[in-house]
Order: structure tokens, then C-alpha cells, then sequence
């Protein structure tokens, strides 16, 4: 088995929406992969079909080596399925649900116990265990149910927006524990986000997807430096001789590109940290002086603008109105 | 098939933990069908004449009593379909149908949870009619009673899977529920004997699996046999209209969770 999960052409349409469209790619073993792309962008399909919820309508995906339409029983048994929304049964206690989850996931009687307190231990609920889940915050939940995608040690773990409507701590909180269950259990991870911060926390690659269609899939190193600049802004005071001054900046062999707004210059380079000593060199030749200077690493913010054309958004206006619609319409049937 | 029983089995244990944790709940369902023993059972008991008529001696409210049991296994069984919309609405659903279990053990678990649970309450109406003065000729009865009862209720949870698992939303799936309910439980020797409606009306009642539980058990618990059907026919009649509904809903639900919600 080369990949972990590989799809090839994979496409699904609800009537005229083509929700997924096309897209190949492959993960590795032991990989963390993440789907980055805003509501509606097709990552929640894309999971559904990998996880034998929804047939595609055209072309293939393995999952672990098995095709999710013609061997969707081996491809159940060999993943785990964080959903988006907290699926725990509230009026059950923590340990209930695990016991729940466990027996929906064949694991053999003997082991169940001993499988149980180890995840409770993982993610640090074993003191909690037999409260109902009804008293949990909402991070503790999102632990809860990802103890549940492990249990049966799964070989792929689908993570469905794992820290969506979490705030800033507990999301960092969930970031940690991935990355434990990564290190301790040695599992492929497919994750969906709409969070810049969460791909470039967690992913060893990302690929962009937007209106159904993958726009570029790298690690997210790669994807900041292909964008190749670091951006430096300077701010100088008022000098005749500024002309002078930017041509010999444009000589520096590190600038690529530099824009000019009165005093204010934004300069692209690679290589930032260097080039700034020059800056500070022809700018004291010169004597003109600078009264702020800032290096700016690109964030993937800046990557997902350059690839999609527009920034990350909560709701698309045109798209998501046919989407909603194409599920309306689905609702009413 | 070992698999299908343990899937079966861990399905029903988790409908039947969520019912054990909702206490109100039990109390709620147990207040119309008490409603309907105390109230239209004594309103109704100068109509004692009528029930003589085909030849039953009781109280009115005896020969009722049974027919509020099966009205309370009827609903119970007929609403316990409905958390299958919870369920899919708020991914327990897809959490079963990610997991190696086959759809159809998720279906029968839901169904024999959901007649264990309307089993229970009519075991409590039961309870209620002893305690208003109902009498019980012969104790001993009570167990095949409520096996009778256990085996129709699976009868009526499918009816009720079935609708849930078609019904996209909670509306369709309470216009539905309420369209059948009510006509079966009234179209049935429940409240009055057979001989009491015009003919045409006692023919369809005659098609109607509620009318053979009904006379089945108030010919358990009365001793009296009305109609002129024999008890083995309507052990074959409600038998049969439980392995149509069980396979049914089965297949229906199988089919239909795996259309997109």
C-alpha cells in the first residue's frame, strides 16, 4: 500500500452543484494532511466520501488500500470519524460513550476496559469519566469525541473542523492533544479547517481547496516561501533626496519588487533579515533617516489570497446561496 | 450473524440507557393512556348494557382496560422512532454508519429497544388499571401478556423506524405518525366490541393487526372470547404483520440512510 488515501478524480454533484469536483490527491502514511478551504468549499463532502457517507459520482478514493464504494465494510474498520458537531449522547456519562463507541467498533470484549482508560487518560478526562456529558464545557466534549475516533486504533483519523466554535485556549488545548495522539498512536490524519493557524499548527501539507476544486497542495513552509518575499515596511522623513534613495534600494539584489506611498515603502524581498542592515547602510550614506522599519513573515493568509483570488470567508455569497439552495431542495424531497 | 446479534444488542443498550436517563420522559407518556383508563373508562360505564349485548359480564372499565394497553404500546412504539431524526440530525447517525455495524442492526436495535420500553409502560398502565379496581382472574397471565405486547410493539416500531428514516423532517414525520395512529387504535374492538360498528367499518377493522392484539388480550386477561376469532389465529395474524414490519423497516432504513440527510 503506497498512500494512506488516494483519490483519483473524484467528483460529486448534488443536481447542478458540483460540490466536489475533480480533485486527486494522495496522503501519505502517517501523515498529517489538511483540507483548508471555507464553508462550502467542498472539504465536508470530500470527508463524506472518504468515509463511505456519500457515494461519489464519479471516479475513485482508497482509503488504507480499499475502495470506499466496493469495500466500504474494510474501509469502516480501518478509520476513525471525528464529525464536526459533538455526536457524545449527553445523558450518558463520559465512559458510557467510550463503551458505546467501542462496541460500534468491534473491539474485543477483553480489551475494552483497558482501551477506555487509556484514552480518558490521553486526553485527560479519567476524573471526569462518570459525569453525564450534559455537565462538560465544550472542549471537553470535542476530547470526548475525538477518545472515541482512537479507540479502536484506527489507521486513518478523520478530523471533521476539530476546533471550530472553540475559543483561543481550548483550540490551542486540542492542537496539543492532536499532536500527542499523532506522536503516541502513529496515524494518518486527514483534517478539514478553516483556520490559517490550525493547517500551518498542525499539517505536514495543506491543499487549498476552494469551490470544489484543489487550488495547490504543499507543506505550508513551502507554500510562504513560494510566495518567495518577506515584507519589509519603512517608514522615512520627508527628504529631497528620496529618488536617489529608492534607486539604490531597487540595486540591492535581494528586493524584488518595491512600492512607494509618500513616505511609507514596501519593500518584497527574500531573505528579509539581510537585507535590512543594507537598508540602514545607503539610508545613513544618504542621511535620510528612518523612523520605523518592519520585517513581516508571510502568513498563509497572505498564500490562501494569492491562490483563491479572495480571502478565506465565512459564506461565499454566490456559491453558498446554491448551495444552500441545492440542499434546500435535497430537504424537501 | 454472531456480529449482527452484538450490533443489535449494542444499539438497543444505548437506546435504553438514554430512556433509563429520561425519567420525565416515562412519567409524560404514562399520562395520556391514564387519562383515557380514568377518565373515559368511568365516563363510559353506564354503556355496560352494550358490552353485555356480545355476551362480556365485566365492568365496562374491564373491557377496556386492555384496549388502553395496547393504545399506550400503540404510541409508545409509534413515537420511539422519532430520536432516529435526532440522530441523524445530530451525527450519531454517521457515526454508526462510519463504524463496521451493518445498517439493519442499527435498525433492529432501535426497534427492539423501543417495544421493550412501550412494553414497560403498558406494564405500568397495567398497574394503574389494577389499582382503579380492575380485576385479574388469572394472575399467571400476565406474562404472556406482555410478550404479546413486547412482539406487536416490534410491529409498531418498525411503522415508526420506517417513517423516521423516510421523513426528512420532524414535521413529516408527526403528520405521518398522527395519520395512522389514531385511526388504527379507533378502528379497533379497543373501546367497543366489533358488533357495535356497521358492517362495512368492522370489515376494515378486521384487516387491522391492533383489532387481533385487542382480542387476543382481553381474552387473556377477561377470559372472554368475542368475534369468534380463534386465539391462534391472532397469534398468526400479529405474527405475521411483525416479521412484514421488522424486514420492512429493515430494508427501508437501510435504504434510506444511505441517501444523503
Amino acid at each position: 500500500m503506497l498512500y494512506s488515501i488516494e483519490t483519483k478524480s473524484l467528483s460529486k454533484s448534488f443536481g447542478d452543484l458540483n460540490a466536489v469536483d475533480d480533485i486527486s490527491f494522495s496522503v501519505d502514511n502517517k501523515e498529517i494532511f489538511g483540507f483548508l478551504g471555507p464553508n462550502g468549499a467542498g472539504k465536508s463532502t470530500t470527508i463524506m466520501i472518504l468515509t463511505t457517507l456519500l457515494k461519489p459520482t464519479f471516479g475513485q478514493a482508497l482509503v488504507s488500500g480499499f475502495d470506499v464504494v466496493t469495500q466500504p465494510k474494510q474501509v469502516r474498520e480501518s478509520i476513525g470519524y471525528v464529525q464536526q458537531e459533538s455526536t457524545v449522547d449527553e445523558y450518558l456519562t463520559g465512559r458510557e460513550n467510550l463503551l458505546l463507541q467501542a462496541r460500534l467498533n468491534h473491539i474485543p470484549k477483553n480489551l475494552i476496559k483497558q482501551r477506555i482508560d487509556e484514552v480518558l487518560e490521553l486526553i485527560e478526562l479519567s476524573d471526569k469519566q462518570n459525569d453525564a456529558v450534559v455537565t462538560y464545557s465544550g472542549g471537553m466534549r470535542k476530547r470526548l469525541d475525538i477518545a472515541g475516533g482512537l479507540l479502536h486504533r484506527p489507521k486513518v483519523l478523520f478530523l471533521d473542523e476539530p476546533t471550530v466554535g472553540l475559543d483561543i485556549q481550548t483550540r490551542r488545548k486540542i492542537w496539543e492533544y492532536i499532536k500527542k495522539i499523532h506522536k503516541e498512536f502513529d496515524m494518518t490524519i486527514f483534517l478539514t479547517t478553516h483556520y490559517m493557524e490550525e493547517a500551518d499548527q498542525l499539517c505536514d501539507r495543506i491543499g487549498i481547496i476552494d469551490c470544489g476544486k484543489i487550488q495547490v497542495i504543499d507543506t505550508p513552509q513551502n507554500m510562504k516561501s513560494a510566495m518567495g518575499n518577506e515584507v519589509i515596511s519603512l517608514v522615512i522623513e520627508n527628504q529631497n533626496n528620496e529618488k536617489i534613495f529608492l534607486s539604490q534600494l531597487k540595486e540591492i539584489e535581494l528586493i524584488k519588487n518595491i512600492n512607494e506611498d509618500q513616505n511609507k515603502i514596501t519593500l518584497f524581498a527574500s531573505k528579509g533579515t539581510e537585507v535590512i542592515p543594507k537598508i540602514f547602510q545607503i539610508a545613513s550614506n544618504l542621511n535620510i533617516k528612518i523612523k520605523s522599519i518592519s520585517l513581516k513573515q508571510p502568513t498563509l493568509d497572505d498564500v490562501f489570497i494569492s491562490y483563491t483570488g479572495h480571502e478565506i470567508r465565512d459564506d461565499d455569497g454566490k456559491f453558498n446561496r446554491k448551495r444552500e439552495h441545492a440542499k434546500m431542495k435535497r430537504l424537501r424531497a | 450473524m454472531n456480529s449482527l446479534f452484538y450490533d443489535t444488542y449494542t444499539i438497543f443498550w444505548r437506546e435504553l440507557k438514554r430512556y433509563k436517563k429520561s425519567r420525565s420522559g416515562v412519567l409524560i407518556r404514562l399520562i395520556q393512556p391514564a387519562i383515557w383508563i380514568i377518565v373515559i373508562g368511568n365516563t363510559f360505564s353506564g354503556t355496560q348494557p352494550l358490552i353485555q349485548s356480545v355476551g362480556f359480564e365485566g365492568q365496562y372499565i374491564e373491557f377496556m382496560a386492555p384496549g388502553v394497553i395496547i393504545l399506550t404500546a400503540i404510541f409508545t412504539s409509534i413515537f420511539g422512532g422519532v430520536n432516529t431524526l435526532w440522530d441523524r440530525r445530530y451525527g450519531f447517525m454517521n457515526k454508526a454508519l462510519t463504524s463496521p455495524i451493518s445498517r439493519s442492526s442499527i435498525a433492529l436495535g432501535k426497534m427492539s429497544a423501543i417495544s421493550l420500553i412501550a412494553a414497560l409502560q403498558a406494564s405500568l398502565i397495567l398497574g394503574i388499571a389494577l389499582a382503579i379496581g380492575v380485576t385479574f382472574p388469572n394472575p399467571i397471565m400476565i406474562a404472556p401478556i406482555m410478550a404479546i405486547v413486547i412482539l406487536f410493539s416490534l410491529g409498531f416500531s418498525g411503522i415508526s423506524v420506517m417513517i423516521a428514516a423516510t421523513a426528512k423532517s420532524q414535521e413529516t414525520f408527526w403528520g405521518m405518525i398522527n395519520f395512522l395512529g389514531m385511526p388504527l387504535f379507533m378502528l379497533s374492538p379497543a373501546l367497543f366490541p366489533l358488533e357495535l360498528l356497521p358492517d362495512w367499518l368492522a370489515s376494515v377493522a378486521k384487516l387491522n393487526p391492533v383489532t387481533y392484539t385487542v382480542l387476543l388480550v382481553r381474552e387473556m386477561m377477561t377470559g372472554v372470547s368475542e368475534g369468534g376469532v380463534p386465539a391462534v389465529l391472532s397469534i398468526a395474524v400479529i405474527s405475521v404483520f411483525v416479521l412484514i414490519m421488522v424486514g420492512l423497516a429493515s430494508y427501508v432504513f437501510t435504504r434510506e440512510v444511505n441517501k444523503p440527510f
